[in-house]
């Protein structure tokens, strides 16, 4: 048993001085795949932080929102679909909500202004919290509002102290900051106008009667698959979200399955292992003397296997080091910051993520399967067709 | 290649040292945003805001991306990295 | 007896349009602790004989039994231990690999017997002061000249301690003085009670005194003169 422990160290050995001595050729190999595996760690750690900082923050999501569809997208809510909710038994509160989008032509930003009454929401006292300046304004203040940290860069710009909104008949509605978000809020907050629901319906021109979906609070949890049913089947025309959904949305989000970006991923991986297939496939003449030479001085068959297999292994283990560890300095120190282009597209708002790579066995475990294996299959299976050279050349002037 | 080694080890244990700085530091300020959750009633993390299924994948309705046209080829860049919004929620289907 | 091969015939290509008669009908008797020579023209078999002689490959026909061990139907694993264990070989051009040190070019047959570090390097010390290259041990292989070679190609033969040594066409591209120096390398082996076997046509080598016996080949036979 040890001697076949030392036997592998001693091929361990031999298959070092053999890569150093063609260490051109494998460092070449080893830069090109840890570059691969980059990419690849990078997209699991960056999808994993993004799904787990969603997951988090999502968790004190309303328990149902209720939205209204026509022809498949989403129209207003009348509140009186709010007063049909109420009435099931067991939802605790239906607070309306008027949100949306305001393109601001100047920056070419997609703000998203919502209007609430803080005072039905749950921890709505306690919002002052999350402001790293200024103050929740009183309940039914008109004109005053929080905004992420985005927005007041972009008040700043121009150069004012007022944030100047356009309702759809092009008037002009101002409204004074009252307080910016703290920056730990930023991936929730950086686009957030966030107003009196009577400010909102003024400024989007919603009828009183009606609102852009309703938030429902139920009693019990175990209950909210049920009275989600009951309020889709009262409300033929609703749409009926839970929060389960919301983060399933998101376990699904960044899937592999989603884009081009992560098909790339796996073409590049792919080109690579065909490469590395078709390397290994083919012996120099240097390399085909060596192994007959080898196979002549009582080098078995599976002794030379191991070297082709202790070299895909080291090569392959250095790279997956390298490569996930630049992964981690490019999520962690860099926001990922060559996902950008795609990550936020054309957005010209960005919120400060700070992201945590998600570290866990299991992704780095995903990444090696997806990396690692297939390299040292595309490595060691080709090898043994080129280990198994017939030795009788040898003896007869190579 | 002891060296090496060690070189690797320490690298990585300034960068475990720096992930687990990073890991309290998340904790600690979740429950802001847990808060600015509650509050707002929010349903998406605003990170992509080129477009409204982008910016809202999880409340957005399914047919936001296919506005244009039913088969409309993808136009957005983050496109290719959030997928479009699953057709969840319940509808009402005449129980 | 330590080889012995009776009706021994080697066809490579059996049944092929190219096929080829390398060995006919082979008897041969070879004691311990000689010194015998394989001589005949380029293409009469020697290198064929010795390779079978080698457990490098098997004969088509009859029987062979080489120190102990009747290759005929082994598996190559078996030949691969055999080969390692008990015989030792000199190439023609010696074949070392010259990327290598000349260390690690004497240490490659001892890789695969799972010795420690401190075992192997004891034993190939001590082969690098009985050739006096002790000075060359961490020279890359391919910078060191044609005596030093040589005599690393024997040290690589010998650090298994082997019983038999072969030796294809040692000398075939060595001046008469290096030539000299072989055989008298391998007149002390003899002595040391080893069993060599070398193919050469060279006269420096098959009239060598140490020589026992020069077996003659033609065109895959043994010439009984």
């Amino acid at each position: 048993m040890n001697g076949g422990l030392t036997k592998h160290l001693n091929i361990i050995d031999y298959t070092l001085s053999s890569l150093w001595r063609r260490r051109a050729r494998n460092v070449s190999v080893l830069v090109v795949f840890a570059g691969v595996i980059f990419l690849v760690a990078s997209f699991q750690f960056v999808t994993g932080a993004l799904t787990q900082f969603a997951l988090d923050s999502l968790r004190t999501a309303p328990e149902i929102t209720v939205q209204r569809l026509s022809a498949g997208r989403q129209t207003e809510v009348p509140l009186d679909y709010g007063e049909q909710v109420a009435s099931i038994h067991g939802v605790r509160e239906v607070v309306p909500r008027i949100w949306g989008y305001y393109f601001d032509e100047v920056t070419g930003a997609n703000l998203t202004v919502i209007g609430v009454d803080l005072e039905r929401m749950p921890l709505g006292e306690k919002l002052n919290l999350t402001l790293a300046e200024g103050e929740v304004p009183e309940p039914g203040a008109s004109g005053r509002v929080l905004v992420g940290r985005s927005i007041k860069r972009i008040v700043e710009s121009k150069g004012s102290a007022y944030l100047s909104l356009f309702r759809p008949d092009l008037s002009q509605a101002s409204f004074a900051i009252a307080g910016v978000f703290d920056a730990a809020t930023d991936v929730l907050t950086n686009d957030l106008i966030v107003m009196d629901i009577g400010d909102a319906r003024d400024l989007f021109h919603i009828s009183p009667a009606a609102a852009t979906d309703l938030c429902v609070y139920v009693a019990n949890q175990e209950e909210v698959p049920n009275i989600a049913r009951k309020i889709a089947a009262a409300l033929p025309d609703a749409r009926v979200l839970t929060r389960a959904q919301i983060s399933q949305t998101y376990q699904v989000v960044f899937g592999w399955r989603s884009g081009f970006a992560s098909v790339c991923l796996l073409t590049a991986l792919a080109a690579f292992v065909i490469f590395a297939w078709d390397k290994a496939s083919g012996l120099s003449p240097e390399e085909r003397r060596e192994i007959t030479i080898l196979k002549i001085l009582g080098w078995e068959t599976s002794d030379i296997l191991a070297v082709r297999f202790w070299e895909g292994a080291l090569v392959a283990g250095g790279a997956f080091t390298a490569g996930c560890t630049g992964a981690y300095i490019h999520v962690a120190y860099f926001d990922a910051s060559l996902f950008r282009p795609v990550m936020v597209g054309w957005s010209v708002i960005h919120p400060s993520l700070r992201l945590v790579p998600s570290l866990q066995v299991s992704t780095l475990l995903l990444i090696f399967c997806f990396t690692v294996l297939p390299y040292m299959a595309a490595t060691v299976i080709p090898a043994w067709r080129s280990a198994i050279v017939p030795t009788d050349s040898a003896l007869s002037g190579m | 290649m002891l060296l090496l080694l060690a070189c690797l080890a320490a690298v990585h244990a300034v960068l475990y040292s720096h992930y687990r700085h990073r890991l309290t530091e998340y904790e600690a300020r979740s429950g802001l945003r847990q808060i600015a959750t509650a509050a707002l009633g929010l349903s998406d993390l605003c990170i992509a805001t080129e477009a409204r299924y982008t910016r809202h994948p999880a409340a957005s309705d399914p047919v936001a991306p296919f506005m244009d046209h039913p088969g409309a080829i993808e136009h957005f860049p983050t496109g290719s990295f959030w997928a479009p919004p699953i057709p969840g929620g319940l509808r009402g289907e005449g129980e | 007896m330590l080889i012995e091969l009776e009706g021994v015939t080697k066809i490579y290509n059996q049944g092929q349009i190219n096929e080829v008669v390398a060995l006919r009908d082979i008897d041969l008797r070879i004691e311990a602790h000689t010194l015998n020579c394989l001589r005949g023209a380029s293409g009469c078999g020697k290198s064929t004989l010795l390779s079978i002689i080698g457990c490098v490959i098997q004969p088509t026909s009859g029987r062979a039994a080489i120190a102990g061990l009747q290759p005929a139907r082994m598996p190559d694993r078996f030949l691969t231990v055999h080969r390692r264990r008990c015989i030792g070989f000199i190439f023609q051009n010696f074949n070392i690999l010259p990327a290598l040190t000349v260390r690690e070019n004497i240490t490659l047959p001892l890789v695969p017997l799972g010795l420690s570090r401190r075992a192997m390097a004891e034993r190939v010390d001590r082969l690098l002061q009985r050739f006096s290259i002790s000075h060359r041990g961490n020279f890359p292989a391919g910078r060191i000249s044609g005596g030093e070679l040589q005599r690393v190609a024997i040290a690589r033969a010998l650090v298994n301690d082997p019983p038999l040594i072969l030796a294809d066409e040692p000398t075939a591209h060595l001046d008469s003085r290096l030539s000299r120096e072989f055989m008298e390398y391998m007149a002390v082996l003899k002595q040391a009670g080893k069993t060599i076997i070398i193919t050469s046509h060279d006269p420096q080598v098959t009239e060598h005194p140490a020589v026992d016996r020069v077996i003659d080949m033609k065109d895959g036979r043994i010439n009984v003169s």
